[in-house]
């Protein structure tokens, strides 16, 4: 019922992109969110577009995976490029159309077309990294970048494992709330119909099990985790190690050079 | 069996199948189809089972058992084929899903996970109140189900689901299923994990329900002991398709498919099986201990050289 439905899920491939240390991957997104706020102007967001693609194309993703991803966004886009045309304050510049109330000028939707444009290549860069590295690298990479900042009380290490087993327990409770719903239905539980109301309450018979299932199984891996010894991440070393290689160098290169080259010649002139 | 009119709705019904409340017909089901992880769990499946049968579905684990019985109350649609539940199509857009949800009552594996009430009476409650009955006749019902089930509603009624052992969480959940009173009730392995006077107590309560209410009862179970003892059919799955289909006893005469399968055979039988590869040549369909008490003694008795011989090999 659910399951399928996760956006910018994990695919695995053999690719230069899915190749590249995911540290490199996790700072050439924050890069790019960077520069993406930094364009102030169309010819910016061509750039970035084309780098955007031509990573699509250097990952070996179906381009159907990528684009389903963008499906659950799509609403927000369309709506903000609405508000923006209708709402977004541009009565004085040149008139297109005008009816009642509301008055669509020129210079509203542009406006609303460039927020549209940011928010999706936002979206799309960000999904971007998550299609193209595992869990458990993208952990692994995290912890490693917020190393240093442990001096300063960063729990690092922690911070990593709690996202790890977050993670891991997505598709279990998925699974486990379908199981629950359908043990419901199968009581005659009405999920539904009826008000606003009525369908509140009748979450609670699928909510009060899965919680109830959620702190059972939070209890049972603490145990199973002590009883393996862990105590956190003191000491530990990695099966594997991460690496940079010369594919991170150039992919570094290329992000700076155009996300530079975005900037420069998406100025607000 | 009480004879009933074929359904004017589904005349493909033949007459001497319209008592089948429950008929799948080729019922294949894939889960995720069309993605990378689809999984074919259900497949061919063509079987029907008639009002007051009791019907035994065994399988080794990932057979697709508890994806074919939720197909017998619409909590699962098949992906081809056709399942009619009571004289209700349940692939037809529209089918009234709720009546087949109350004639059919289906009990999940690990039910227990499903309680979600404040006391364990009203948690028995949520399934007759969902049917629409007054306070006084859901009052009833719970004490009856409780009951039923051997636990003392004055004792356990007013106490939290979650303070149960887990033997006791399991009968409240079958309770629960039972209070709605259904025509046909499905168990899916009701006994997993219960200790065997739990497991024994819980199947015998079953047995004797059905002997008083003359329901009809699909049981789906791992134990080849408890459904020899019990069900009067077997179903036999095997990587979502039905391997066998017949009569307890004939069932497991054909004991080496079983095994080929890679199903236990009920001890009394497996008894039976090794006696007969010895050369002790007794009768292999007889499936309670008495019965095969008997057999032996009667081989023995008849062939008095034959059981002479077998007696000095040991
Ligand atoms: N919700 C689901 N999504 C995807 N695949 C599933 C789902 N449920 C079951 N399967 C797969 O379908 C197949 C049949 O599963 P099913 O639960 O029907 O087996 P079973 O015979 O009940 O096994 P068990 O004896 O362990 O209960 C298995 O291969 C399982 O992995
Ligand atoms: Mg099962």
């Amino acid at each position: 019922m659910f399951r399928g439905l996760v956006a910018g899920q994990y695919v695995p491939r053999r690719s230069f992109v899915h190749g590249l240390d995911p540290r490199t991957k996790i700072l050439a997104s924050l890069a790019l969110i960077t520069v993406i706020f930094l364009v102030g102007d169309f010819p910016g967001y061509g750039v970035l577009a084309a780098l955007v693609i031509a990573s699509i194309a250097a990952s070996w993703l179906p381009i159907l995976a990528v684009l389903r991803g963008l499906r659950p966004i799509l609403f927000l886009v369309v709506l903000t490029f609405l508000l923006q045309v209708f709402l977004g304050g541009h009565d004085d510049g040149t008139v297109l159309w005008g009816g009642g109330p509301f008055v669509v000028t020129r210079e509203g939707v542009r406006e609303g077309a460039f927020v549209a444009v940011r928010l999706l290549i936002l979206v799309t860069s960000t999904s971007l990294l998550t299609l193209t590295t595992s869990p458990m690298d993208l952990t692994e990479g995290l912890e490693r970048l917020l190393r240093p900042f442990r001096r300063v009380g960063v729990p690092a290490h922690e911070l990593a494992m709690m996202m790890t087993i977050a993670l891991r327990f997505v598709p279990t409770l998925i699974d486990e709330t379908e199981k629950i719903m359908k043990a419901q239905m199968a009581r005659g539980a009405e999920l539904q119909s009826g008000n606003l109301f009525q369908r509140a309450r009748a979450m609670i018979p699928i909510l009060v099990p899965l919680f109830v299932s959620a702190f059972r199984r939070a209890d049972e891996l603490a145990l199973a985790m002590e009883a393996r010894c862990y105590r956190g991440g003191e000491g530990r070393t990695r099966m594997r190690q991460l690496r940079f290689g010369a594919g991170d160098l150039f992919a570094a290169f290329t992000v700076t050079a155009v996300g530079a080259l975005a900037v420069w010649w998406g100025r607000v002139s | 069996m009480s004879p009933r009119a074929a359904s004017p709705d589904h005349p493909e019904i033949a007459p001497a199948n319209a008592d089948a409340v429950i008929a799948c017909e080729d019922v294949s089901h894939v889960y995720q189809a069309g993605t990378p992880l689809e999984s074919v769990a259900v497949q061919g499946v063509s079987l029907r089972i008639g009002r007051g049968e009791f019907v035994g579905i065994v399988g080794p684990t990932g057979s697709g058992k508890s994806t074919l019985v939720q197909h017998f109350n619409g909590l699962l649609r098949p992906t081809s084929g056709r399942v009619i539940v009571a004289g209700e199509s349940l692939d037809r857009r529209g089918a009234d899903v709720r009546k087949v949800r109350r004639t059919v009552g289906l009990l999940f594996q690990y039910p227990e996970h499903q309680l979600f009430e404040e006391t364990v009476a009203r948690d028995v409650a949520f399934g007759p109140r969902n049917l629409g009955l007054d306070e006084e006749d859901v009052e009833e019902r719970v004490t009856w189900a409780l009951r039923l089930v051997g636990l003392d509603p004055e004792r356990f009624g007013p106490r939290s689901p979650f303070s149960l052992s887990g033997g006791e969480m399991r009968r409240v959940a079958i309770a629960g299923v039972l209070a709605m009173k259904p025509a046909v009730l499905v168990l899916d392995e009701p006994t997993a994990g219960l200790d065997p006077v739990g497991r024994r107590e819980i199947l015998d309560r079953v047995q004797s329900l059905r002997a008083e209410q003359k329901i009809t009862i699909v049981l789906v179970a791992h134990s080849m002991d408890d459904v020899a003892r019990l069900c009067e059919r077997i179903v036999v799955l095997h990587q979502g398709r039905v391997a066998l289909d017949a009569p307890t006893r004939a069932a497991f005469s054909a004991a080496d498919r079983l095994r080929e399968i890679g199903l236990d055979v009920p001890r009394v039988s497996d008894l039976l099986w090794r006696l007969r590869a010895g050369g002790l040549p007794v009768r292999t369909d007889r499936l309670t201990v008495a019965e095969a008490v008997d057999e032996i003694a009667r081989t023995m008795r008849a062939g008095a050289s034959g059981g002479r011989r077998e007696r000095g090999d040991a």
